[in-house]
This record gives C-alpha cells, sequence and structure tokens, in this order.
C-alpha cells in the first residue's frame, strides 16, 4: 500500500511571486527510508510541510495538485486529523517544546490529552515513546532543562506517542552537537526499524546515505532525481545543484573506482575501503 | 530552569486542597467581611488566613508583602488620624499632631481589609502550582487556548530574558556602550528593539506550527493525564465555605 | 594574545574553567569540545563580554579586565550564532556600517569598509535592500560583513556554519582563508569537523573545563583515543585512512587522492 502519494504539487507562499514548489509528483510505500536534499531555498521544508498539512491550512497562499497520505487527502483534512497519519520534527530543539507543562512526562502527554486519548492509554503511549527514545530516565525533568540532543529526543517522542505511521523530520540535527546529532540518528534508526516510514531532510551527506532506501534531490521547486543512494551521488552534476556527494564517493570518484557489482559510487566507508584498499594505479 | 510563579513546594493539607476550593476561600473572605462590616469579622477572617497560612509553612513568605503593604497603609493611618472629617475625640498626640480616635479607627478598619485580602491571595499564590490552577479552570470550562497562554507565559519571559542578554551582548561586542551614563543606557536601548522583536515573533510562529501538529487544534474533547484531586474533602470544604457565606447573608438579612 | 592561567565560573560554584593558558599567533585557530566543555564561555572571555574570576585575558598589552566591551571592540570581533540576534536596522549598509561607527571610524572610513566587507561576502547588490528581506543564509554573511568591516584585528565566529548548505559553507571558508592571508587572527568554535580539516591551522579541543589537546590541525586530528574521550570523531577523510591503515593523518579529500594516486 502506497503511503503518500503526491500528484502535481504546486505551492506558493502568500505575498510572493514566485511557486515554492513546481510541480512535485513521487510515492513513497510503507516502510521506506526516504533523504531529500538540496540546496537551501530549493523547496525542502515546503515540502516537508505540504505533507503534514501546515502547507496550505497554516500559511494559506496558492495551493494545486494532491497530496494524499495514508488515505487522507491533505488539503481536505484538518491538521489535526493528519497529525494522527504523519508527525513532522522541526530544526530548532527549543521552538518545539510547548512551555506550557512542567515535566518531560506531561510535555509528551500534551498531543495526547489535546486528541481526546483516555489515561490508561496515555500513560501506556508515553511510556513506551520515552523508553524508544532513551529518555525515561529524565521523564520528571523540566523540559527547558535538557541539552540540545534530549530535547530533539522528546519532540520526537511527543510526535510518536500519537502514533503516526509516518514521521518527516526537517533538518533535525542541524543546531545539534556532534554527540546530540548522534543520539538522535540512532533514535530514528531505531524507529525505522519499527517500521516506521520516514522522510528525511539533512545536509549531512554520509549519515543521509547510510541510512536512506532512496534519495530524492530537490533544485529550485521541483524533483531532479529520486532513486537510490548510490545512483544518485554517482551523478557528475551534484555541484551545479549545490550538493556534494558523500566524502567516501567524493575520494572514490577522484580515484574513479567503481564497485565491481553495481557500476556506480560506493557511498558508505565500508564499500569505500574495499575499494580503496585494493586500489592499483 | 526558572519559571515565574510565587509556589512553594511544600507538603501540607492546604497544598492539597484543590485551586477551585481556595478561589472560592478568598472570595468568601473578601465578602463576608463586607457583609457583616464589624471589626471583629474582618480580625476573624485575617485570623483564620493566618493561621492557614501557619498551617501551609508558608507565613514567613507573606511577611515580605505585608510589610510592603504597611508603608501604604501607615500613610492612611496618619491621614485618617489627622484629617478624617469625622474627628472629634482626640486619642494621643505626637508633639503639635493631634490623631484623633474615629480617624484611627478608620484606618485600622481598612487596615484589616487589606491584610485580609492579601493573606487569602497568598493562600491561594502561595501553595498552587500556577499549571494546577489553570488546569482546574480548563476543566471548568475556561478555553483551552487562553490556558495555554496563561500557563506558556510562566516559562517564555524567563527564556526571553535570556534570549535579551545574548542580544544585549551582540551589540556590546559591537562597539555600543551599555555601561556608564544615563543617557548612554536609554541610546543602547533601541538597537535591542528590533532583534527582540524579531526573535519573538519567529519563535511565535514556529511554536504556533508545533502547536499545531501536536493536534492544538483538534475538535475532540479534551483529556487530562493528571487526575482531579476531587477528593471528598475538596468537597466538604467548599460545602463548608459556601454554608458560611450563605449564614453570613441570612444574618444580614434578619438582623 | 595572551590567557594566563584564566579561570572562570558562574555563580552556582561549579567552575567552568580551570586555569587555562594558551598563546595566540596569527594560525587560524578552531575551537571544538562538546556543548558544555567550555567553549562558548572561553570565548566570550577573550572578548570581554565576561571578566575572569581568576587569571587574566591580556592582548596588545591590555587587559581585559580593565576595559569595557565596547572599548574592546576595536580589537576584537565577534560574529554571533544567530544573526537574528543582532540585525536591526532596514538597510543593509545601515547594518553594516553600525560596527565600524560606534568604534570611532570616520563615516567616510567606516562607508569604505563596510562597502569592501559587502564585497567579501558577495553581497554587494543588496546593499539598499532590508536585512529582513533575505535569507537566513544571507543574513549570517550580512553578520559576518559588519563584523568584518570593523577591521578587528582578532576575529571569532560562534558556529559560522550551522544552517549553511554546501555553497554557503565554500563560502564562509574561502572568508575565512582571506582573512587569515591579510594577518587578522580568525578564532571560530565549530562542530563541523570537516570544516575544521580544510579551513584551521591550528585547532584546541576543549573538554571539561580544560583544553585537551593543542596543536596544528593534522596533529591533533591523530590522537584519535584523545578526541573519543572529548565525544569528537575524526572526519570522515581520516577515517577512511585509519580503516586502511595508512600511517599519515589527512585532512581533506584532495590530500587523499593525490597521496593515492602516487
Amino acid at each position: 500500500m502506497k503511503k503518500i502519494i503526491v500528484e502535481n504539487l504546486k505551492y506558493k507562499y502568500p505575498l510572493t511571486n514566485e511557486l515554492a514548489l513546481k510541480g512535485i509528483s513521487f510515492d513513497v510505500e510503507k516502510g521506506e527510508f526516504i533523504g531529500i536534499i538540496g540546496k537551501n531555498l530549493s523547496g525542502k521544508s515546503t515540502l516537508c510541510q505540504a505533507l503534514v498539512g501546515l502547507v496550505p491550512h497554516f500559511y494559506k497562499g496558492g495551493y494545486g495538485g494532491k497530496v494524499v497520505v495514508d488515505g487522507l487527502e491533505v488539503s481536505k483534512s484538518e491538521i489535526s486529523e493528519l497529525s494522527q497519519k504523519v508527525g513532522i520534527v522541526f530544526q530548532n530543539p527549543f521552538t518545539q517544546v510547548t512551555s506550557c507543562k512542567l515535566t518531560v512526562y506531561e510535555e509528551i502527554a500534551f498531543g495526547l490529552e489535546n486528541m481526546g486519548i483516555s489515561r490508561g492509554e496515555m500513560r501506556e503511549r508515553i511510556d513506551n515513546s520515552l523508553k524508544l527514545l532513551g529518555i525515561y530516565k529524565f521523564k520528571d525533568r523540566n523540559p527547558f532543562d535538557l541539552s540540545g540532543g534530549q530535547m530533539q529526543r522528546m519532540a520526537i517522542a511527543g510526535i510518536i506517542a500519537m502514533k503516526p505511521e509516518i514521521i518527516v523530520l526537517d533538518e533535525p540535527t542541524s543546531q545539534l552537537d556532534p554527540r546530540g546529532s548522534e543520539e538522535v540518528f540512532k533514535a530514528i534508526q531505531n524507529l525505522s526499524k519499527e517500521g516506521m516510514t520516514v522522510i528525511m531532510v539533512e545536509h549531512k551527506m554520509e549519515k543521509i546515505a547510510k541510512y536512506s532506501d532512496r534519495i530524492m534531490l530537490l533544485n529550485d521547486g521541483e524533483i531532479v532525481d529520486f532513486d537510490i543512494p548510490q545512483k544518485i551521488f554517482s551523478r557528475g552534476d551534484l555541484d551545479s545543484y549545490g550538493v556534494t556527494a558523500p566524502v567516501f564517493t567524493k575520494i572514490c570518484k577522484g580515484l574513479r573506482i567503481k564497485s565491481k557489482v553495481t557500476g556506480l559510487y560506493p557511498i558508505t566507508i565500508d564499500e569505500a575501503y574495499d575499494l580503496v584498499v585494493n586500489y592499483i594505479e | 530552569m526558572k519559571i515565574l510563579s510565587l509556589y512553594q513546594e511544600r507538603n501540607t493539607i492546604i497544598h492539597k486542597v484543590d485551586p477551585i476550593s481556595k478561589i472560592l476561600y478568598i472570595i468568601i473572605s473578601i465578602t463576608i467581611p463586607i457583609i457583616m462590616p464589624y471589626k471583629i469579622i474582618g480580625l476573624l477572617c485575617m485570623s483564620v488566613s493566618i493561621i492557614l497560612l501557619l498551617i501551609a509553612k508558608v507565613f514567613k513568605k507573606v511577611i515580605p508583602l505585608v510589610s510592603f503593604s504597611m508603608i501604604i497603609l501607615l500613610s492612611i493611618i496618619i491621614i485618617q488620624g489627622l484629617f478624617n472629617g469625622l474627628n472629634d475625640i482626640p486619642a494621643f498626640h505626637i508633639g503639635n499632631l493631634i490623631f484623633y480616635k474615629e480617624g484611627l479607627l478608620f484606618a485600622l478598619e481598612i487596615c484589616i481589609r487589606v491584610i485580609n485580602i492579601l493573606c487569602a491571595f497568598a493562600i491561594l499564590v502561595l501553595t498552587t502550582k500556577p499549571s494546577d490552577l489553570i488546569e482546574s479552570l480548563v476543566r471548568r470550562g475556561l478555553s483551552p487556548k487562553i490556558g495555554y497562554v496563561l500557563s506558556s507565559v510562566l516559562q517564555i519571559i524567563p527564556q526571553m530574558s535570556s534570549t535579551m542578554a545574548t542580544i544585549t551582548d551582540a551589540q556590546r561586542s559591537r562597539g555600543m556602550e551599555t555601561e556608564g551614563k544615563l543617557r548612554v543606557r536609554i541610546k543602547a536601548f533601541l538597537p535591542l528593539i528590533g532583534p527582540v522583536v524579531m526573535n519573538s515573533l519567529i519563535n511565535t510562529r514556529e511554536r504556533a506550527m508545533a502547536l499545531e501538529v501536536r493536534a492544538f487544534n483538534s475538535k475532540a474533547t479534551k483529556t487530562f493525564l493528571n487526575e482531579e484531586q476531587n477528593s471528598s474533602y475538596n468537597k466538604i470544604i467548599k460545602v463548608i465555605l459556601i454554608f458560611l457565606l450563605l449564614l453570613a447573608v441570612a444574618w444580614r438579612v434578619l438582623i | 594574545m595572551e590567557v594566563k592561567n584564566l579561570h572562570f565560573f558562574y555563580e552556582d560554584n561549579e567552575e567552568i574553567l580551570s586555569g587555562i593558558n594558551l598563546t595566540f599567533d596569527s594560525r587560524s585557530t578552531a575551537i571544538i569540545g562538546q556543548n558544555g566543555a567550555g567553549k562558548t564561555t572561553f570565548v566570550k572571555l577573550l572578548k570581554g563580554l565576561l571578566k575572569p574570576t581568576g587569571g587574566d585575558v591580556i592582548f596588545n598589552g591590555i587587559n581585559t579586565k580593565e576595559s569595557t566591551v565596547a572599548g574592546l571592540a576595536r580589537y576584537i570581533g565577534l560574529v554571533f550564532q544567530n544573526p537574528n540576534d543582532q540585525i536591526f536596522k532596514n538597510k543593509v549598509i545601515d547594518e553594516v556600517i553600525f560596527g565600524p561607527l560606534n568604534i570611532g571610524q570616520t563615516h567616510q572610513k567606516a562607508r569604505e569598509n563596510s562597502i569592501n566587507a559587502l564585497k567579501i561576502v558577495g553581497l554587494y547588490e543588496k546593499i539598499d535592500e532590508n536585512p529582513y528581506d533575505l535569507s537566513l543564509s544571507e543574513r549570517k554573511l550580512i553578520s559576518i560583513a559588519s563584523i568584518v568591516a570593523m577591521n578587528t584585528e582578532i576575529i571569532i565566529f560562534d558556529e559560522p556554519t550551522i544552517a549553511q548548505d554546501y555553497n554557503g559553507k565554500e563560502k564562509i571558508k574561502s572568508i575565512i582563508k582571506d582573512l587569515s592571508a591579510k594577518g587578522r587572527l580568525v578564532i571560530a568554535i565549530t562542530h563541523d569537523m570537516d570544516f575544521v580539516a580544510e579551513t584551521f591551522e591550528r585547532t584546541l579541543v576543549f573538554a571539561k573545563g580544560n583544553v585537551l589537546l593543542d596543536g596544528t590541525t593534522r596533529e591533533v586530528y591523530s590522537c584519535i583515543e584523545e578526541l573519543e574521550s572529548a565525544y569528537l570523531e575524526p572526519p570522515n577523510v581520516t577515517q577512511l585512512c585509519q580503516r586502511i591503515g595508512v600511517e599519515k593523518t589527512f585532512l581533506t579529500v584532495e590530500e587523499f587522492i593525490n597521496y593515492k594516486k602516487k
């Protein structure tokens, strides 16, 4: 069953002249891990927000085309309805803290209270989310007393407690230190293993190459390519789209060594290791 | 992290009473002395409040509050003692100034009323977590959105003050003087307004989006994680308070 | 610039920095380390925003304890992490010229410096636009320009590459190399290990309020165990080399490719 279907999505923010999204079409299957890359202002965040209904309902603006998420058509559904199908995590850990709750535990409960979930069910979901994200030990702390990485994991926990089957992450680690980033990537990997469909925008190419099933390259509001990571990063024109390949790929490109199996350049340290070690000029 | 509140964490029975009862108490302890304007009633209410504060172990925190209002009360005592229109019988004198009995008694009544109100509010403010208070109000029909604004303000304002500090540092780093004469300090204020407002607007928008995707605008009936403290003694307290009010009204009407 | 036996703690008695001794020459320097290791505090002490509770920070014969922040601003500039914490004028040129005018440059000189700075960051055509109409990464470049225009001997960057895409990072890399080539001391706090490897001559590793490692970037990146203890990972190139078992520590892709081709 296709989890996400996007048909010719077009969008223009209010008071602007140019389209932010110029006719995007693609599908995502259940359980896939999709990476989205592209230079700044290529439409990545707009696309993420179009999957959860913030585009168009929060901003208004000019909308065309169709987005269907787990059977719900986005333009015809409320954001609160969609939040049970798809969740989103943003860049800034601070502004995702509701700031009306005094403990991490209550913070996770926020979305569930809004949805009208019963108390027993609430406790179960909160306990599970906290444990899955590895922050159960912080449950009684004030949300603002956490580190950046812990805060982001709390934001993710708050979203998955609402039990969406799809989660969208818009540069979740860009404001975190290396340790925080690592914590968040591990958490996302766990979710993916549990069967969650993941859509993630990232600039850390090595990470996105490692985790993604398919990668979408966006430029200027359009999809340039949507394929497996090896194919995307083997392209020779990445520079012109303002992106770069993972370091390992760049090394192999420089040495012109491709994988004998796929005919493409390697994208992870392990693949690159094998080829480089056996390199003879 | 500091949150903006006067709540004192203690484990007394007063703390366990629900916020609505405390609000009721404030209303009653202000209304009864008005219905039965005898000084003895005022003093009685004040004593009850003080006893409750002592039980709640927060009496010490009230003293600075009361001392502050004493400054105003003292001026009332002096003015009424000297110049009240009904002054007739002198009570005592300091040098050439004569303080009259009527004025002093009138001033005393005002003092008792003010301290009474302060103490009753203190019971609410010092023994109730703001989040509990707001949650009780939301349970009884206060719009959850207003409830959210009230609770979040308490944590956002301290956050904003730390952002202000960063913004001030940024401008000082560019050579803007903030230390020194008053005129210098006022001039330093202008470059701070823009970033503070801008930051708040951006943060507010991001926060609003984060709330939306946590079903903030859901039409479902809201549920609550915390169980309501509606044990039987809370009901009894409310019944007693309302009973006292009715007694006072009856007294007034019949006597 | 010299830092002598620097100590610092806030009101709660945990000491943030315990006895730092460093001398800065004109090599571009990166400061790396976990959050909470004391990097931001250290940089604020250099800038005079905080005064040491023990020890001294001295440059050009001036001790930071004896000067106001604004007074030190003519020697040492600091580009803050979030451009929104700084921008308040509604024309780019006015924003960039604010700093130079404050530290006493003549109007003409200040204008000249501002125009040069805007050219260096590549935003000269936007000189009369409203900064709030620009994108976040452009605003970051404006905030950099407004410090560069002050022509200070020392420039400090706080997380220059956060939220930048590939092009943005390349631009900032060339700005830093350019400034360094002109003889200014450039110091930067950053988490981006690849960026450090490609840009900075010297690297300081902070951990728990102390300087754990201090040396050329190549030397520091060879000390794998110390880096791990500070929760840092070497850049990807270096990791691959270590895997292969190459003895030399490589910092950039180009270096490694050239080595392999020989």
